[in-house]
Order: C-alpha cells, then sequence, then structure tokens
C-alpha cells in the first residue's frame, strides 16, 4: 500500500468512527456507551493524522489521475525510500470495508437472529421491591419484570398490568418472545432476556413494540416455577431506542 | 485500487493479443475502449452478483454476522490506537535499553517482574500486542515482553473490577483470575526462556529507534501509521474470524459439554479462544454460562485474554506466523493447567 493511501485509509476509517460516535448513535449499536468518548478520541486521532499524511505525502485520488503508470512510480517511491517504508502493509486494506461500512451502510443492531441463538442472561438476585405506582400500568424492564415474577415473595405482579418494551422473535405455537438483548462491551458478548407473550399474533419480527399486559398465571408467582411470560392486552408498535443495548422501562405517556 | 491497476493491465495484455479485431495488430487499445470495457464487466458482474447473492445478504445470519464483525472492530480500535501510540512514543522518546536498566538484569527475575507491570496498561489485549513488539525493539528480552503481554489484558484493574461486577460476593474468583493469570505470563515467560528460538520471531526490522537527522515527530507519525494500518488489518481479519464463530456455534452445544468437568474446562477453553470477547467483557460472559463448573469458568477467563482469534491474527502481524502458531498453542496449554489447579485450589 502506498503512503498516500495510507493516509487516505486513516482519513476514512478517522470519519467512519467519528460518524457512528460524534454525529450519530449508530456506535451504541455496536458498542457499550461508555467506549463513546474513546471512540470519539480514536476518530480525531486517527483524521488528525491522515489529514497530516496527506500535507505530507499527498492525496491519493489526485497522484492516480496523473501518473498511469502505477507501477513506474511505485519502483520510483520504492528505491528512493528503502524497502518497505513507503509500502506500507497490504493486510491494511481489509481495515477498508468496516470503514465504508460505518460510512455508508451501518449495519443495523442485532436482533432476534441473535437472541434465539445466543445464552439468556441471569437476573440478578433483588434485595428488595419498590412498591409499584398506585394507578394504571406500571412500567417495568424485562430484567425487573422476571425478577418479580421469580423472586418476589409479596407477589406484587399479581393482578397489576404492566408496560415494558423490547422487540419481537417469534416462537411456536402462537406464542412470541419479546425480547431485549444486552452488552456487556460490545455486539459479540450479548445476551437475552425474553418474556414470552401469549394472546396476540405475533408482529413482524424484530418490530419494536410496548405491550401491557397481566402475568400469564403458570407456576408459583414469586418463585422459580413461575413463567416468565405475559397475557398480552395491547400493542403498540415504536421505534427502535437509540440505545438499543439497554434494558428499561418504558416511559409512560 | 492496486486491484484495479492489475486489471487494467490484463485487459490490455488480452486485447493486444488479438490481431483480428478491428482495433489493429499492433496498437494498444484505446483509453476509452479499455475504461468502457472494464465498467461493462464491472456492471455485468456486479449485477450478477446482486441478483444470486441477494438472499444470502440479506440473511439474518450475514447481517448479525456484519454487526458482530463491525462491532468487535469498533470496540477494539481505540485500544488498538492507544497500544500504537505508546509503541510509537516508546520507539521515537524512549532512549534504546532504558527498560532493561528498569528491569532485573537476570531473565529469570525479569520474567515474573514485567508479568506484575502488567497491572498498568488499562484496557484490553489489542492495546498489549503492539506494545509489546516495541519492548522488544528496545532491548527488553523477549521473554519478559511475553509475560508483559499475557499478563497486562487480564490483571488490569479495569479487566479485575469487571471480574468482581460479574460475580458478585465472589472475591474468589477475582483472586483466582488474578493468580492464574499471573502464574501462566510467568511460566510463559520462562518457557521461551528454556525452548524460545530468535528465528521464530520475525519481527518488522523498520523500527530502529531514534536516528540522527531525522524529526522524533516524523518518525513518530510514520511509526504509527505504520503499526496501526498493520495492526488494524490483523484485526479486521479476526473480527471477521471471531464473528463468524459467533454467529454459526448455536450456544446450544454448551449444553452438551456442559455435565462433564474435564470436557467442560477444555470446551470453554475452546470458546474462549474461537469467540474472541474483550477481557474488559469476558467475566460477564463467564457469569452466563451457569452451567458449567467454577474452574471451566475460570478458564474461560484466563485463556481469553491470552490466545483468541483476533489475538492470533495480531501476533501473527506483529511477530510473525511462526511465533504466533507455536506461543499461542503452548500458551493455550499453560494456560489450561494453571487455571485447573488454580480452580482446584481456591473455588
Amino acid at each position: 500500500m502506498r503512503r498516500p493511501f495510507q493516509a487516505l485509509l486513516l482519513l476514512l476509517t478517522g470519519a467512519g468512527v467519528l460518524r457512528v460516535s460524534l454525529f450519530s448513535d449508530i456506535g451504541l449499536r455496536y458498542v457499550k456507551e461508555g467506549l463513546q468518548p474513546f471512540l470519539v478520541a480514536s476518530g480525531l486521532a486517527l483524521c488528525a493524522l491522515g489529514l497530516i499524511g496527506v500535507r505530507r505525502d499527498g492525496l491519493a485520488l489526485f497522484e492516480r489521475g496523473q501518473g498511469h503508470d502505477g507501477a513506474h512510480s511505485d519502483a520510483v517511491i520504492q528505491s528512493s525510500h528503502g524497502h518497505d517504508h513507503s509500502h506500507g502493509p497490504r493486510i491494511a486494506w481489509l481495515l477498508l470495508p468496516p470503514a465504508l461500512a460505518l460510512l455508508l451502510f451501518a449495519p443495523p443492531a442485532l436482533g432476534s437472529y441473535t437472541a434465539t441463538r445466543n445464552n439468556p442472561k441471569i437476573v440478578e438476585d433483588y434485595d428488595r421491591f419498590e412498591p409499584l405506582p398506585a394507578h394504571g400500568p406500571a412500567p417495568l424492564s424485562l430484567t425487573e419484570f422476571i425478577a418479580r415474577a421469580q423472586q418476589d415473595d409479596e407477589q406484587s405482579l399479581k393482578g397489576r398490568t404492566v408496560l415494558m418494551q423490547g422487540f419481537v422473535t417469534p416462537g411456536k405455537d402462537g406464542t412470541w418472545d419479546l425480547t431485549r438483548l444486552l452488552v456487556s462491551c460490545c455486539a459479540a458478548d450479548s445476551q437475552s432476556l425474553t418474556v414470552k407473550m401469549h394472546a396476540v399474533k405475533a408482529p413482524p419480527a424484530d418490530t419494536w413494540v410496548k405491550v401491557t399486559g397481566t402475568w400469564h398465571p403458570r407456576g408459583a408467582l414469586g418463585t422459580t416455577s413461575a413463567a416468565l411470560a405475559l397475557d398480552v392486552a395491547t400493542v403498540q408498535r415504536i421505534a427502535e431506542p437509540p440505545i438499543p443495548y439497554i434494558d428499561r422501562a418504558p416511559p409512560v405517556d | 485500487m492496486n486491484e484495479a491497476d492489475g486489471l487494467v493491465k490484463d485487459l490490455r495484455v488480452d486485447t493486444s493479443r488479438q490481431p483480428g479485431t478491428g482495433t489493429g495488430p499492433d496498437r494498444p487499445a484505446p483509453t476509452s475502449i479499455l475504461a468502457a470495457g472494464a465498467a461493462s464487466a464491472l456492471i455485468i458482474g456486479g449485477l450478477a452478483w446482486v441478483a444470486g447473492a441477494a438472499d444470502w445478504l440479506s440473511h439474518p445470519g450475514f447481517r448479525a454476522w456484519q454487526t458482530v464483525c463491525v462491532a468487535i472492530t469498533v470496540q477494539a480500535l481505540p485500544f488498538l490506537i492507544l497500544g500504537t501510540l505508546i509503541s510509537g512514543a516508546v520507539n521515537a522518546f524512549v532512549p534504546a535499553h532504558a527498560f532493561s536498566k528498569a528491569l532485573p538484569r537476570n531473565p529469570v527475575l525479569a520474567v515474573p517482574v514485567a508479568s506484575a507491570a502488567g497491572i498498568v496498561l488499562p484496557g484490553c489485549e489489542c492495546a498489549s500486542v503492539p506494545v509489546a513488539g516495541s519492548l522488544i525493539r528496545r532491548g527488553v528480552t523477549p521473554a519478559a515482553a511475553f509475560a508483559f503481554l499475557l499478563s497486562a489484558p487480564a490483571v488490569n484493574p479495569i479487566v479485575l473490577t469487571a471480574t468482581a461486577v460479574a460475580f458478585p460476593g465472589k472475591p474468589e474468583v477475582v483472586a483466582a483470575r488474578l493468580i492464574a493469570s499471573l502464574a501462566v505470563s510467568a511460566a510463559m515467560g520462562w518457557l521461551w526462556l528454556r525452548l524460545g528460538r530468535s528465528e521464530w520471531l520475525r519481527m518488522p526490522a523498520r523500527h530502529t529507534g531514534h536516528q540522527q537527522g531525522h524529526s522524533r515527530w516524523e518518525e513518530f507519525r510514520l511509526g504509527f501509521q505504520h503499526d496501526f494500518l498493520h495492526a488494524g488489518g490483523f484485526l479486521v481479519l479476526g473480527a471477521m474470524a471471531a464473528a463468524t464463530f459467533n454467529v454459526t456455534v448455536p450456544r446450544s452445544v454448551l449444553d452438551t459439554f456442559s455435565g462433564s468437568p474435564w470436557m467442560s474446562v477444555l470446551f470453554l477453553a475452546g470458546l474462549a479462544v474461537v469467540l474472541a470477547v474483550c477481557s474488559e467483557a469476558d467475566a460477564f460472559v463467564a457469569a452466563s454460562l451457569t452451567g458449567f463448573s467454577p474452574t471451566a469458568r475460570l478458564t474461560f477467563m484466563v485463556v481469553g485474554p491470552m490466545v483468541d482469534v483476533k489475538l492470533i491474527a495480531l501476533q501473527a502481524g506483529t511477530f510473525g506466523r511462526a511465533f504466533a502458531v507455536r506461543f499461542s498453542a503452548a500458551t493455550t496449554v499453560v494456560a489450561i493447567v494453571c487455571s485447573a489447579l488454580v480452580g482446584w485450589w481456591l473455588l
């Protein structure tokens, strides 16, 4: 790889990283929120070094336009600088597809395909549960719903309508799963949380929905035998949240 | 675009070999015809590719693969840049032999000191490969640099804190991880002293430190540019391999192996190698593998930061393929043995 291309590749990679971290929330489809400042810093550093490189070595595109005999100009650079100084590593071209992907066609957040195949997240033990709001459907994260169903001795879910959000994973026998994927560092380590949905036809896979419903009475509520399932009353489509991998209770409108 | 050059040259050769065509026997085809030919070939090829591959490209598995691949790359970039910046700075600004003075002269003693020094490099394994490379170039004995390479991603405070968070109320897991990781890194350093051969190491020879008459900043910039692009390419290669395993290995195979204690240790060691989860996150993955024995999960956390497909690719780029293969294989064996012993002792 000739030196002007190296600078160009640094610029492209930096621009791609900045696009998903500084100028949009796309980066949150891939990594946890805490990494965002480091991504911005990385993008700025790459762009700065790329710009310096362009100033010192020229821009690859312009140089190509003039010298059509690429082999000839290569040979000149090579002999004047020694072996592998001007010719960077070939393998660096592999950086181009991810850089272009980040710039032009950023892949979507993980969805139902991954949720059906990865391992379920373990919900930690709660010490105590806050009382649910007295009126209306109680907004809960999937984590809290699962914890209340299986750990709460006081059976706070009994007879209550709850409100949850997640995306749709198709299931069997007329049921489907309300799903969240949780990420502790990057999308490669995602774990899933699912609650089975009864009584309502499944929306298309991967759509984000807000559901209300009551606990599906099977097993003993407040013990590990309690079913992680909901008898759905309403389903409402919502937009994908900006941070897809954090399990939050939906806002009440 | 080098490929594009090659394409144009090939076309030119082909057309000039056909004397019967209208362009004349000796005259090379005009550039416009070549351009039009190349463009139509590209368009036809592109159409065929899109038509044939459309199903495959829109398959959710392939999209998940893309996402995971980009995610691993993006996640590792800041750490790779940090490591490359440190390595570039060491190369351009630190005088030769400064580190050899700081380390004990006797390499046998230098190895454990270097293992313990791994505590200071915060971050995951991608940062430690270029740093270890620059240490060797600055005269640190390779055995000590490798001990540092192995221990840094596993024993730094960020990773140990993450482990404590992932295993609440079980400080013995953190202790076991620290002890086993230090033990493996020191053991590998000593093993290199006994068995290692310098001809396995094939490091790019261009880094010679600061040279008289060159600007230090320019050396730093070119060193960074070269190292980052080099390591970045290998990082993407490793990310593609890891994403392939991540998407294609269904987690149901986990249950098949969780029953037998020995198989589960070996299986989770293999899983750590192919999944290439960042060392800051692997504790959370290990915590979720509830069907497995604590020792097997410890093995996952000890092997992961030291050997995985992404790291093998990075090491092959930095130290040469002959080294990466032998070193990774030996490290895996040593890490499994150490984790089994420490797990049996502490967990």
